[in-house]
């Protein structure tokens, strides 16, 4: 089937495997928060209560309104003999967590009662606003950096080198830690904490808008030149590796001009560097939750380490559903791009069906 | 290249996504663009993660500072307890008597809600009565120590009787209640019960984020995920009367919602926060950058809260007292202090009763040392291990490598669980451990995640826990403390699901025979007693049992909030030179009368 066309062919096999390890993930996403305590225990046990009575009352509100206990059609708890209410089982509750799902509805949080799709709404944009560019000019910037480096050698390279190795070995929360404590408390050039000055109301005015750019320069530049110093080295080995290939060699003894060798070597050299970038960008709607830490950046990270502390399962889920998704997707698009711009998988792919 | 292509995209991209965050600030006020420096507090450390409802009706634990707590800005309570006098001032209403009988409070004529209707019985009856009509109201907890109100005329005043409910028999806890139960606008709430049709949950839906009804100083102008801000109501009925016609002196006070302990610390030294509560290491060294305590010097806090490491009374070797004795005596209580928590202790005295302040008029320090170990005393310790029959083993490197029973097994190795993160405790925990294998008992540090930590609590599945007991400085103090660290009456063994948010070591077991029943009957008494040396005489033989028997051990005294503020913005803060108002930020208790005495820096 489909043999006449095996780029077709690929594209769907692929499609398949990865809707398999989206279901496997799904179910992961489910059970996994589940290992822990109940969300309900936890919530128990900060407060106090003057009767075990209403502590159980509460309890079973709770395990109501979170889809924990088994409700019958009026919405009357089920119970057992002992007069206990009779707990979901995790199957039923991933079969009903499922269909929702498909239904394009994420839950609402145990914690703050909000709907999930809400608060991932909300954290969403800051999220990528803060990470994508810094990725992408991170990307940009660190490779250029990187094949000029492998392409001019000499002082240039010997000066580059060690800068981009330190950068790409120092633990990025760590630099941001430096970033705050010189440029924001010793030398307060830019504020340390917080997306927008405070005193400020979120709107579109200019002084709001100069606020956020002001606060962005430093979370911003914590993960830019990490990211930065990393491409560039990956880019200059690569770049190295393939100015000593032989299709270069050849494409010099054919006297080509200096641009279009240069042309070739990019191209080739570039391969495994854009499956890293569509890769990071899959993975950058998790958030980059230390950044927010350290800066008290609003974003995705925040909103599931809460919600992983206090064991809010919507919360959870919806964000690495979230996560999931990307990523896959992001794996999945790599994957095409390369069959596809490849000549050499192109190639195989061929060679396969015969 | 299409390099500028992918600049301008990525440019549009952010303005996108800045339109869009730009729309999540909800305003319940007509939006001011901006709020001056001299005009505005900023106060942190309540509210951490995303506001979520500002509803009262709501389980305390989701909703929103202010209304979350005890906080009184927006919603007040009858009256504030001063932690400092231990007075009970005035604020919606006027406490006049309290007995064993009934506790009666006046309302305030003048007290009005910010509607323009007046502050009446019907409001505070319909907060304290409505677990009666919704069992999952977060007041019910009320009627097991309120049987009813009865409302009298007296003066022209409307006097309200709080009846003790002879169930618990408890007229100290109703008077934490005035402070702690906030009064909410009845005729609002019941159209918004009438037009659910009584659907308490559903009424739980309503945020009461936009123009509430309040009778506080301060009303909701807009929050959103990175700050929550009031504004003054210039109206405020109790300028007039409680404070001289005067008005708070801040306009907006903001609550900056942060992400991380260390901003708390970052932000005070740059003067971008005024106050907050959170726990800062080292807070000596940040006066040069203005940020100051109580006290200049240490402790610097003034103590209102013990922290213990609570014992599982119940597995062996700790259902032996003289273990547990042993530990209290090994704790080098000094080194703690020094090391883990700043100097922000007083001496350590053992017992439950502090020897200073509100409580020192019940402090027997004879009968305590005849009753307590000596405290940091290592020598006894072993002295008293070796004559309970444990015996250390060591390794070839003079290591412990186990504790051996007094019938020559060997005993588990106990673990200390602490909130992972949790920096102070941590350092505690890390202390103890040290010093309680150094005498030859088999302790190990075991920091869980918070929510492995809560759960384990009631259930009483630990070895030994750190523990705060939930009591904030109250009138019921130090009976309050008792009673969460002895009290056996919810008891449940341990592993029960139903299980006990007090003396969670299950210390004292009712079906025991050797169950000792003066430890209730005294939690009983003590409530109803109103002589001060009876009431002494009580909490002196309570205080013996605790130190003889040894269930828990009090490891640090802290203060109920770490009180810490700046200067570089607001001046006029109580000090221990100053002290107009309790250590506490101005937003709960008589804590909040710092507001009319705050003064903006020119």
């Amino acid at each position: 089937m489909l043999k006449k066309y095996p780029t077709v062919r690929y594209v769907l096999l692929r499609a398949i495997w990865y809707f398999l390890t989206f279901l496997v993930a799904l179910s992961l996403n489910f059970f996994l928060p589940r290992l822990g305590s109940d969300p309900v225990d936890i919530m128990m046990a900060q407060s106090s209560f003057s009767s075990p009575e209403i502590r159980k009352q509460t309890e079973e509100n709770l395990r109501k309104d979170f889809g924990l206990i088994i409700l019958d059609k009026e919405g009357n708890i089920l119970r057992d003999e002992g007069g206990n209410a009779i707990k979901a089982s995790k199957f039923s509750q991933l079969v009903t967590y499922v269909g929702q799902v498909f239904k394009g509805d994420l839950g609402t949080s145990f914690k703050n009662q909000k709907p999930v799709s809400e608060i991932i709404m909300q954290a969403l944009p800051w999220t990528i606003a803060l990470q994508f560019p810094a990725i992408l000019f991170g990307w940009i910037f660190g490779n250029s950096l990187g094949a000029l480096a492998a392409y001019k050698r000499g002082v240039f390279d010997k000066a580059l080198f060690p800068l981009a190795l330190l950068m790409s070995s120092v633990p990025f929360f760590v630099f941001g830690m430096v970033l705050v404590y010189f440029f924001g408390i010793v030398w307060e050039i830019f504020p340390a904490v917080g997306a927008y000055s405070l005193e400020l109301t979120p709107g579109f005015s200019l002084d709001f808008l100069f606020s956020v750019a002001y606060h962005y320069v430093l979370p911003f530049l914590s993960i830019f030149l990490i990211l930065a110093g990393g491409q560039a080295i990956g880019m200059r080995s690569m770049g190295i590796y393939e100015l000593g290939t032989d299709y270069i060699k050849y494409a010099k003894w054919l006297g080509l001009k200096e641009t279009r060798v240069l042309a070739y070597l990019f191209r080739n050299a570039m391969l495994p560097q854009l499956t890293g970038l569509a890769l990071s960008i899959g993975q950058m709607v998790g958030g980059a939750l230390i950044t927010e830490m350290i800066f008290s950046y609003p974003g995705l990270g925040m909103a599931m380490l809460t919600a992983i502390q206090t064991n809010d399962y919507p919360v959870i889920q919806g964000v690495t559903l979230l996560i999931t998704t990307s990523v896959l997707l992001a794996n999945f698009t790599v994957d095409i791009l390369i069959a596809l711009l490849d000549p050499r998988v192109k190639q195989s792919l061929a060679m396969d069906v015969k | 290249m299409n390099f500028s292509k992918r600049i301008v995209c990525s440019a549009l991209a952010l303005l996108v996504v800045f339109l869009i965050s730009c729309e999540e600030e909800k305003a319940a006020e007509p939006k001011t663009s901006s709020y001056p420096r001299s005009e505005t507090l900023y106060l942190s450390g309540s509210q951490w993660g995303d506001p979520n409802t500002f509803n009262l009706l709501v389980e305390t634990w989701l909703v929103a500072w202010p209304t979350n707590d005890r906080f009184n800005l927006m919603y007040e309570p009858l009256t504030a307890y001063n932690s400092l006098t231990g007075a009970t001032e005035p604020i919606l209403g006027t406490l006049v008597s309290y007995d064993a009988e009934k506790v009666v409070v006046d309302i305030q004529p003048e007290a009005k809600w910010s509607d323009g209707k007046p502050v009446s019985s019907a409001d505070v009856k319909f907060i304290y009565e409505l677990g009666k009509r919704f069992p999952q109201a977060p007041t019910s907890y009320v009627g097991d120590f309120v049987s009813e109100i009865k409302v009298d005329t007296v003066d022209g005043k409307e006097r309200l009787s709080f009846m003790v409910n002879k169930k618990r028999n408890n007229p100290l806890v109703i008077l934490d209640q005035l402070q702690a139960i906030r009064i909410v606008p009845a005729h609002i709430f019941e159209k918004y019960l009438a037009d659910n049709n009584n659907d308490f949950d559903a009424v739980k839906k309503i945020k009461c984020d936009n123009n509430p009804v309040v009778s506080g100083p301060y009303t909701l102008a807009q929050y959103n995920n990175e700050r929550i801000v009031l504004v003054r109501r210039d109206d405020y009925w109790g300028n007039k009367v409680l404070h001289d016609g005067a008005l708070p002196v801040p306009k907006y006070i903001i609550h900056p919602i942060y992400k991380n302990n260390d901003h708390f610390a970052i932000n005070l030294q740059k003067g971008a926060l005024d106050a907050s509560m959170n726990y800062i290491p080292r807070i000596n060294e940040k006066k040069k950058d203005g940020v100051n305590t109580w006290y200049d010097a240490p402790p610097y806090f003034v103590p209102g809260s013990m922290h213990f490491l609570y014992l599982n009374n119940t597995k062996a070797p700790l259902n032996d007292k003289n273990f547990r004795r042993a530990m209290a005596a090994a704790i080098d209580y000094a080194a703690l202090n020094r090391l883990a928590v700043s100097n922000y202790m007083p001496e350590m005295k053992p017992g439950l009763i502090m020897s200073e302040g509100l409580e020192k008029k019940y402090y027997n320090a004879e009968e305590v040392s005849k009753h307590s170990v000596p405290l940091g005393d290592k020598e006894y310790a072993k002295k008293l291990l070796e004559e309970s029959g444990y015996k250390a083993v060591l390794d070839d490197k003079g290591n412990l490598k186990h504790t051996l029973g007094p019938k020559g097994d060997i005993l588990p190795t106990l673990l200390i669980k602490s909130p992972a993160g949790w920096s102070d405790w941590e350092a505690i925990v890390n202390l103890v451990v040290k010093q309680l294998r150094s005498v030859g008992i088999d302790v190990r540090e075991g920091f869980v995640d918070g929510s492995q930590y809560w759960p384990t609590l009631p259930s009483g599945e630990f070895d030994i826990v750190m523990r705060k007991p939930p009591v904030a400085v109250t009138a019921s103090l130090p009976w309050n403390r008792f009673n969460a660290v002895l009290s056996s009456r919810n008891w449940r063994p341990v592993g029960d699901g139903n299980s006990m948010n007090e003396n969670e070591g299950r210390y004292n077991n009712p079906a025991a025979s050797d169950y000792n029943k003066r430890v209730d009957e005294l939690l009983d008494i003590i409530p109803l007693l109103t002589d001060e040396e009876e009431m002494k005489a009580a909490y002196t033989e309570l205080n013996n049992i605790f130190l003889d028997d040894q269930p828990a051990i009090p490891v640090c005294h802290l203060p109920e909030e770490f009180f810490q503020f700046s200067s570089k913005a607001w001046t006029g803060w109580p000090t221990e030179k100053n002290p107009f108002a309790p250590p506490q930020l101005p937003w709960v208790g008589s804590g909040i009368n710092t507001l009319w005495r705050l003064a903006p820096v020119k």
